[in-house]
């Protein structure tokens, strides 16, 4: 078998069981579809007239506006909690008991991360079919509406870096999930919810470098205008970078659990 | 007993101290091994150096120096050749409690490359072997202690290892899961396979292992089979308790039952222990009567007294001056990440 083989047979069944154990706790397929659709509900009637403020550039309904952000936003909450799995896992000794077997040890990463890839593009589809439902049109059509469920994959998977890593570091579930609250406020920041044209400067220039806001105007893109292959370029970039910076830090921090 | 299939040499494993901790050293150079199909064991108490010694050869935690071939893989270098020709049953139990009985078998056999048919057929065996058929459905979640430990064990034979780690297997079940789960051990023994026990427990040593080595602060003190090891004793013991106590005639009666059997052939030693004597004697049944009359002769009053064989746990105290500690850790458990 090559190491390749090896590699996609390990994570087929580690990713099999990792998606058993998801979806046997009722909570959790019920809360991936609840979730996001409360939030895209209360934000929606929160900010309901907002549209209607010059910097919004003639965007007729919030719903349009809002679901793409909404998208990142649920995605970026969801994957906070991620890396507690790994850490049962750990403390309970599972984890060894898979390094006993013959199985790579980023067998053992890739099989949290590929399940969670499609539990990401399950919330962004249930936010877009909604959306669709309550009126909001996908202008790029099908095509663009796969995109937009790759890039939030993409970006799940990227993201669930911020977890991984302090649950990897601090080996303590509450640490991690007080350090991923930390980083809250990025997303509160992004575009998700207002245009940065009504921002104040100092945030403008933030979002310039908020990878997040590039996720969400690509997606918003696909949305309401068309295939904008600067927007979506960009948007792989920010998820690589984040997946190279973050994913990589989980690398690092994995090795030097299971040495 | 065949050649070696665990081979140890000079292997040493020191824990690196911190600001908080200074630095451990779990194993002391040890040297043994292990032969074909042979039952072998680790005796010795909590902290002993068991737990790193064995996680040392599951290819779980590095050694500091040393070799450990295992199933003729040096454990460092090949740690992926010898995971596939051995099983591990950990002190913690570790199961996927989201996963049914049938489910975690599966898991672990589907990432040695068991074959899907064979699979099948193996899964259901061991099952059956573990008396788990009936709840071959349910969550592992939902079983009891020992039929987790059950469970562990059965998944730690799902590629038919060639060697078997069991690191404390019988850890916290009762006295009859812990009867029955020795005869599912011996089981699996017969049926060839290498087997590397660590226990605290001086009957489990002595029921299960061909041989076992007794360990103490990460040293084997002496290796032997359980026989070899309590003949090598050489007798058994009698304790007396003698009447009076330290400030009253106490030490005049020790002293009077060492003047007593000066020249009696059949004891072999004796001590003073702080309420009489143990005297370590030859066929003690047979003397005990002579014993008695020697004492009373000389006017030793003998408030009480009792008879035992040997055990491992005196064979502990022989080499090691101490009694195996039988109670909860004293010191943590030895993960063994770093």
């Amino acid at each position: 078998m090559s190491a390749l083989t090896a590699f996609a047979h390990e994570t087929r069944w580690l990713g099999l069981r990792t998606i058993r154990r998801f979806y046997r706790v009722p909570a959790n397929p019920v809360s991936i579809v609840l979730f996001p659709l409360i939030q895209l509900f209360v934000f929606s009637q929160l900010f309901k007239d907002i549209v209607q403020l010059p910097g919004f550039g003639g965007q007729s309904s919030y719903l349009a506006y809002l679901a793409p952000g909404q998208i990142v936003f649920t995605v970026f909450f969801a994957v906070s909690w991620t890396g507690g799995n790994l850490l049962y896992d750990y403390r309970n000794g599972f984890l060894d008991k898979m390094r006993v077997a013959p199985v790579n040890r980023y067998s053992i990463l890739a099989g949290e991360l590929v399940p969670l890839f499609f539990e990401c593009m399950v919330m962004a589809g249930t936010i877009l079919v909604v959306s669709v439902l309550l009126g909001a049109e996908v202008a790029t059509g099908l095509p663009g509406a796969v995109l937009i469920l790759i890039l939030s994959g993409a970006f799940g998977v990227a993201w669930s870096g911020v977890s991984f890593v302090p649950a990897l570091v601090t080996k303590n579930e509450q640490a991690t999930g007080t350090l991923s609250l930390l980083l809250f406020p990025i997303a509160f920041m992004s575009t998700a919810f207002v245009p940065t044209a009504l921002m104040p400067d100092w945030l403008q220039t933030v979002n310039r470098w908020n990878p997040i806001s590039y996720v969400i105007e690509a997606l918003r893109s696909l949305m309401s205008t068309g295939f904008d292959w600067v927007a979506i370029g960009q948007a792989f970039v920010a998820i690589a970078l984040l997946g190279v910076v973050l994913q990589g830090a989980t690398l690092l921090a994995f090795r030097r659990l299971t040495n | 007993m065949g050649s070696a299939v665990i081979e140890v040499t000079d292997l040493l494993k020191v824990y690196p101290g911190d600001r908080k901790s200074e630095p451990v050293t779990a194993v002391d150079s040890i040297t043994f091994s292990v032969g074909e199909g042979e039952f072998f064991g680790f005796l010795g108490p909590n902290g002993a150096g068991k737990t790193t010694t064995i996680r040392v050869l599951a290819t779980l935690l590095r050694a500091t120096s040393g070799l450990a071939i295992v199933a003729g893989h040096d454990v460092a270098r090949e740690p992926a050749f010898v995971r596939r020709l051995v099983g591990f049953a950990m002190q913690t139990v570790a199961v996927d409690i989201m996963g049914t009985g049938r489910e975690n078998l599966e898991l672990i056999g589907r990432l040695h490359r068991v074959p899907g048919p064979e699979l099948r057929r193996r899964v259901d065996e061991l099952l059956e072997l573990m008396g788990l058929t009936a709840v071959a459905t349910k969550l592992a979640g939902t079983y009891s202690g020992g039929m987790k430990r059950r469970l562990d064990l059965a998944s730690a034979l799902v590629h038919r290892p060639r060697v078997l780690f069991l690191d404390e297997p019988t850890e916290g079940l009762d006295p009859q899961s812990r009867t029955a789960l020795w005869e599912e051990l011996l089981r699996v023994r017969a049926a060839g396979t290498t087997m590397f026990l660590t226990t605290h427990y001086m009957e489990e040593a002595d029921r299960l292992c061909d041989r076992l080595a007794i360990i103490d602060h990460g040293r084997i003190a002496i290796e032997g089979s359980p026989a070899e090891l309590k003949r090598g004793i050489g007798s058994d013991t009698i304790v007396l308790t003698l009447a009076g106590d330290e400030s009253d005639g106490l030490v005049a009666a020790q002293e009077s039952v060492a003047r007593l059997l000066v020249g009696f052939e059949p004891l072999t030693g004796s001590e003073a222990t702080p309420t009489g004597v143990r005297l370590s004697v030859n066929h003690a049944h047979a003397v005990i009567p002579e014993v008695l009359r020697r004492l009373d002769t000389g006017g030793v009053r003998v408030a009480g007294l009792s008879m035992a064989e040997p055990t491992l746990d005196d064979v502990f105290l022989r080499y090691c001056g101490t009694r195996i500690r039988e109670e909860a850790a004293d010191r943590p458990i030895e993960l063994g990440w770093y």
